[in-house]
Order: structure tokens, then sequence, then C-alpha cells
């Protein structure tokens, strides 16, 4: 074994305290150390060329540098070591600098610091092991589940960097909520106008396959080569075909409770999701269609004027996807209200949801955009109670982020519809982050008919409902109690995980937080994408947020996949990774517990566990978990630390 | 251990080696952020960097103490901030465990110390080592029969 050692003077950052002569002498005595050379500027161009020409030169079996922070520089060195045709793991870097030289005081000290490290350094590389960065093929074609602002985004943006996008959507309708809502925070924009710029340029995007009705059936395979089933509703209408006229809805004979209004009005079997949803064209709703319960009523057929746009015997359809990436946007859900029996929610005909509300204030929900009650009557006083669910350690410990903000919208858009109505805010905390949103909480608070109360524990407000109306009993923060009469009541629910996210993440083998939220790679740097490599996060499924932050993270997604995966290219695979030696392996499976990334597989025919190279992140808590010593770390097996401890201690 | 053998560790100018084993993204990248101060510390902690705070099984402690070792730091990201999201957490459950195990062999607990400094923290690193080379001063060599 030939080790060179190569000693950077960093000009006198490292040479004034460490006198590179003493060091020599020593480092000459250890096992395998060869040579002994000194460099002034190891980093500089001159520096690099030098110790790529005496690398060819000397030809060493390892190689230690001390210089600086390997942070900083153990992937230049690596290159260089790589250009002089060594492998680059038969290399080990010396902290000499920030860790020795700059924080020693005495130079004796200083030496026997750096002659220790070096000692280390030379044992452990002496125990290195060539590694290779593997490469495979990558497709480039992306999954994106969820046509909200955050998937639609994610889609158009892949698609026009010439990216073939499956777009995934469970209802019959593209847009997610927004499309749902007539007004946004905090501006009051429409909703549709909003979106309906991305949704144009989606529905033409020829990139882009929109799938409908659709949900995700079963995935296999890892980053770079997902293979991925689809399973699609039928709609019963062709969607190329149909032209939205709407001609076949009228004659349906069945009504059937409306869940896009949350079940606020009624719709026929065959319908449109929404006016003016798209893509434009109404579905058949198999269980309320008469033709299912085996009669043969065909009056939407016959009133359709395009021959082939209704089918009757459309069925359920698997497709298969190949894609290296996966965008999560599959949005979220509410709180649900019953949870809380004191606010009444399902029992008082008085009390709605946020959502149901919304419904309420859209020109295209139940009631044209009027608010009425369920008695038909316009509601002369309104009660909001923000935070159901939210800042409450019982329920959701988090603030949702949104529901202020919608509230203060829907005490703006009470005033210009029922200027007299009385408008009460219960709240427990108001918010209003960000550089528009301080407006509308300033315009809601300067209502001259909006009252803001404020409670300290939810369990002070009990809604009792009699003959359409609503008494609020209270208790506010600072103890006085007192009670409102309230035509409507609007609860603001927390913001939590979508239905069939858990599924969802199943299927995936994607972890989710305690909430159950898509857990991020990291809260803070890396929030657009999973723990999983090639598995992407996008808008209120990673956690609550509003529009704007919902479409910049599906920008990023986007980003993360075309930088990530770029077409034509292959996916490099980091050699430094957990690896398992299956004689040794007794089958306890600790391993696959105490991964973050579901790196670790189970051959169960073998009974020994088996890591995934590509989702493995090498962090090496496998490998302190194993009880059996089968689970080791490439590079930082047991044996190269060992040498290393019994080096710096010497 | 006795106050008198403490006292003598202290008097007879006894140079505690310390291995620190230091996750690469905070506590490494925390120790060279001390260095930036250029201001000296004891030169007592011989570092050993690991990728993640959760690779630091027993057994590389114990094979400290067992080569040479006085003290042992482990020293890990702070909770929620780990690069592997929860590394960290793992290595606080196996310290606690370690500690009982060095219980048994009449290691003393403050010779394995597990703390948290991020890679903002060079002031912390620089406090840990100085409060650690104090300490492991005070309570003198390590018996090494014990390992």
């Amino acid at each position: 074994m030939k080790i060179g050692v190569y000693f950077c003077q960093c000009g006198t950052n490292i040479t004034e305290k460490i006198d590179p002569e003493k060091v020599r002498e020593e480092a000459l005595g250890m096992p395998g150390v060869a040579y002994f050379k000194t460099v002034e500027y190891i980093c500089s161009e001159e520096g690099k060329a030098f110790l790529e020409r005496d690398l060819k030169e000397e030809r060493p079996d390892r190689v230690v540098i001390t210089a600086c922070s390997p942070r900083d520089y153990e992937k230049t060195f690596r290159e260089c070591v790589a250009k002089a045709g060594i492998n680059p793991y038969f290399m080990q870097m010396v902290n000499l600098r920030e860790q020795v030289a700059w924080v020693t005081s005495d130079p004796e000290e200083a030496a026997r610091k750096a002659t220790n490290y070096i000692r280390g350094a030379a044992a452990r590389v002496s125990r290195h092991v060539p590694l290779e960065e593997k490469e495979i093929e990558v497709c480039p074609d992306v999954l994106v589940v969820g046509a909200g602002p955050a998937g639609l985004k994610a889609a158009l943006a892949m698609a026009k960097a010439d990216r073939k996008i499956a777009l995934v959507e469970k209802s019959p309708m593209l847009g997610g909520m927004p499309v749902r809502y007539e007004e946004l925070f905090p501006n009051l924009e429409c909703g549709p106008c909003t979106l309906e710029p991305v949704l144009a340029e989606v529905l033409q995007e020829k990139q882009i396959e929109i799938l409908t009705l659709s949900e995700v059936a079963e995935v296999a395979g890892y980053c770079g080569n997902f293979l991925v089933k689809i399973r699609q509703s039928p709609r019963y209408v062709e969607i190329t075909k149909c032209i939205g006229c709407g001609e076949c809805i009228n004659p349906c004979p069945i009504s059937t409770a409306n869940q896009f209004n949350c079940g606020l009005n009624e719709r026929k079997a065959i319908a449109f999701a929404q006016t003016g949803g798209l893509p434009n064209a109404p579905f058949i709703d198999s269980s309320a269609c008469r033709r299912f319960e085996g009669e043969d009523c065909q009056l939407c057929k016959a009133a359709c004027p395009v021959e082939g746009a209704v089918v009757f015997d459309d069925r359920e359809k698997i497709l298969e996807r190949n894609v290296g990436a996966v965008i999560l946007a599959v949005g979220s859900g509410l709180y649900d209200c019953t949870r809380f029996p004191a606010l009444a929610y399902g029992k008082s005909s008085s009390v709605y949801t946020s959502m149901e509300f919304e419904r309420l204030l859209a020109a295209t929900g139940p009631t044209g955009g009027k608010v009425l009650g369920r008695d038909g009557k316009p509601p002369e006083s309104l009660a909001i109670v923000h935070c159901v669910g939210s800042l409450d350690s019982r329920h959701r410990r988090y603030c949702s982020g949104v529901c202020c903000q919608y509230a203060f919208k829907f005490n703006q858009i009470i005033k210009h519809k029922l200027p007299q109505a009385k408008v009460f805010h219960f709240h427990r905390e108001l918010v209003a982050p960000g550089k528009e949103e301080f407006a509308l909480f300033e315009r809601a608070t300067g209502n001259s008919q909006a009252t803001f109360i404020r409670y300290g524990n939810l369990k002070d407000i009990e809604i009792t409902g009699q003959d359409g109306q609503s008494e609020v009993r209270y208790q506010d923060a600072s103890g006085k109690k007192g009670k409102v009469v309230a035509d409507m009541v609007i609860l603001c629910p927390a913001v939590v995980p979508a239905e069939g996210s858990q599924h969802l993440a199943n299927l995936l083998e994607t972890p989710q937080d305690k909430f159950g939220f898509f857990e991020e790679l990291h809260g803070r740097a890396d929030a657009a994408q999973s723990k999983i490599k090639g598995i992407f996060l996008a808008g209120t499924c990673q956690g609550p947020k509003d529009i704007q932050a919902s479409m910049n993270q599906g920008m990023a997604a986007a980003g993360h996949v075309l930088s990530q995966l770029p077409e034509g290219k292959k996916l490099k695979i980091e050699p430094i990774t957990a690896f398992v030696n299956e004689e040794a392996c007794s089958g306890c499976k600790v391993c696959r517990s105490v991964c973050p990334y579901k790196a670790i597989g189970f051959d169960a025919e073998q009974g020994v566990s088996r890591v995934n190279a590509l989702l493995c992140h090498g962090c090496g808590t496998c490998v302190a978990a194993c009880p059996s010593g089968a689970m080791e770390g490439y590079h930082f097996t047991r044996d190269q630390i060992f040498a290393e401890i019994e080096g710096v201690l010497q | 251990m006795t106050q008198q053998v403490k006292e003598t560790g202290r008097e007879n100018g006894f140079e505690p080696k310390i291995v620190g084993f230091l996750c690469n993204w905070c506590s490494y990248a925390g120790a060279d952020k001390a260095s930036l101060a250029q201001t000296p510390y004891p030169p007592n902690v011989r570092v050993v960097r690991v990728m993640c705070s959760g690779r630091v099984d027993p057994q590389l402690v114990l094979q400290a103490y067992k080569k040479g070792a006085d003290g042992v730091l482990i020293l890990a990201c702070h909770f929620g901030d780990c690069h592997y999201k929860e590394g960290n957490f793992r290595a606080t459950q196996r310290h606690r465990m370690l500690l009982k195990l060095l219980k048994q062999q009449g290691i003393d607990e403050e010779r394995c110390r597990f703390d948290y400094v991020s890679a903002g923290e060079g002031e912390k690193f620089v406090q840990v080592v100085t409060e650690m080379t104090d300490t492991i001063k005070r309570l003198g060599p390590l018996r090494r029969k014990c390992v």
C-alpha cells in the first residue's frame, strides 16, 4: 500500500501554526505513507494541475490531502484524483485549516493534533474500497396527480420544456378549489378567471394528457423509472366529440344531490360538475342514472346533437404510463365540523362550512351567487367562527393560514351583497401575513357592520339552532359572556389532508407527517421534494397554504424535475449508500423501520433486507440500527471508522 | 472515582483525549464556523466526521474508549433540522441506551456527552468542546480496564 500525503500550506494560513517539517517526519513513519509533499495552494489552478501531474507520476494507491474543510473541497479533489486515473474514493481529506490551524494557539499542540488527524486519515484511506457512480436511464415523462393550481402550474411548466405529462384528476373537471370560489383573497379577484389562462393553456397543450375521473391505482419502480397504473372511471361522454351545449341535461328525469355544491342543491344524473367547468363536457353519474338500474332510458343521448358524444358502453380503463418522476398535488380537505357538537354543524340548518358558503357566493353555485339561507331568505346577521380545529392541541395543532383571509373576504363580500347585514367574527387569533393581506384585514375590521369577538377556547362557543336561526352563546377571552343571534353561521374548519391521501401515500410508499400531509424532504430547504427520490410535492397536500404559495410550489416541483431528471441525461447514483451483507442478515427488518426514505426492501424468499441504492441517501441510520452488523455503509464502514478512531487517538 | 483522584487529574497536567462524532451537515459545519472567529479552543477533541449522528452506534463509542479516548462527544443537528429528518432523534435514543451500558461498565455518564450544534453555532461548538475538556480533566483519565 502506497499512500501519498499532500500538505496544503494555504499560503500561511496553515503553516503559521503547523510546521509541515514536524508533521512530515511523523507522517513518513505511518503505515503505508510513502511520501509527503507540501503545496502552496492546492485548490488553485496550479495546485490542482500539480496534484494531477504528481499523482500520475507517483501512482499512489491512496491519497491524503491535508488542507481545509472537506465540506468545501472534497468534491474538487475527488475530481482531481479521478482525472489522474485513481478512484476518487481513494482520497481522504484532513481539515487542518478550520479545525486545527485557526483554532489552536500552541504550535506544538497544533502539530500534534495535525499528526493525529493524518494518522487517522491514512489508516482510514488504506481501508477504502473503490466506489463507482452508477448511471441509469431516465424516463423524461412525468405524472402529475391533481389538477388544482399547483398541479396545473407544474404540468404546464414542464410541458413547455417539452416533457410529456400525464395529468391525473379524480374529479370530472380541472382547476381544483379556486374555480369553485367566486372571489379570491386578498384582492377579491374572480376565482375562475384567475385560473382561466392556465387552464386554457393546459387544455391546448399537446404534451399534456388530461385524465379526469382518474386515480393512481398502482405504482412500481423508482426515481427515473416508475411504472404507474391509472384507473379511469367511465365518463360516458366523449370529451373530444362533446361540444358542451348542455342539451342532454334537461331531458334527464333523475335528480340527485349535487356534491359539487356540497349537497346544497340537486343536479341531474348527467350534468356538468360546474357551469363553465373545464373540460367543457358533462358526465353521467352511474350511481344515479336509470340505465344502471336496468332501464333503457336514452333521453340524454336522444337530445344530443352530436353523434357519438354520449357513450353508454364506456368502461373503466386501466392505463399504464412509464414516468421518471411523480408530482403529488392532490390538495387538501376540511376538518370534520361534526367533531364539535356544540357548534351544531349538521344539526342546525343555519350552520355552514366555509366551503358551503363559498358555493353560496358563487355565480355557478346553488343560489346563483345570492346569499340565501336554506329557507330562501337572505340573512340579516352572520356569525363567522374562525379556527374550527386549527390552533387546537386536541384537534389540529397548527394554524391553517388561509381561514382568517377568507373570513375577511366573506366579510367584504357580505358587505357588498347585503349592506345591512351584521357580521360577527369569533376568532382566537387573527393573522394577515404578506404584503397584500393586511389591506383586506383593515377593510374587514373597518366594516362598521362587523364585530370582532375574541374567544379563548372553542369550547366557550355554543350554537343552538331554532327556526332557521342560530343563537351563538359565547364567553370571550376576557371571560365576559354574551350571545348573538345569527341567521347564518359559517365555520372555518382547519385545512387537513385530502381524503385518500393515506391510500396514495401507501401506494407510493411516500411518508406523511404527523398530521397526515405528505412529508417534505426538508421543512425549509426542500419543501417541494418528498422524502422519496423522484416524488415531488406541490400545494396543500404538503401543508396548508394559499393559492400563490401552491402555484409557486408547483413551479418549484417542476424545477426539481427539470433539473434532477434532465432529458437525455442519465441519472447518477451516489455511491455512498448502505448495503446489506446478506449472509449476516437475520431478516429482522429493523433497518426498514428506521429508514426515512423507504430505501430498504425485503426479499421474502431469501429472508433478507435489500437496499435500493437509488433511494438511499447514505445517512447510515440503518447501519447503526442493525443488530446483526449485516448493514454497512459504503465509505463509512465500521472498519473504516474504527481505523480512523484508532488513528486519531494514537 | 474519589474526589482525590479527580483533583489529581486536574493538577498533573492531564490532557484528555476526546473523540467527537460530528454530523456532516450541522455540527461539522458548526465546527468549521467556529474557526472563522479564529479564537483558539482546547485542542483535545479529535473530530470523526459521519454523515449523520444517526450513524453513531454504541460500537463506535466503545471503540473510542477502547483505543484511548477519555471522553466522547456526539454532536447532532437540532431537532427538526436533521438533514435526514430524524437521524438525530435516533441518535438521542441510542445515546440514552448507551449511557445505561456505560454505567454497567463503570464509565461515568459525563464521559459521553450528546449535544446539538447547528451549522451556524460556532460559539456553541467552542462552548461544548471547552466544557467537555474541563469535565474530563476533572474526571481524570479513563481507567482502561473498564472497557
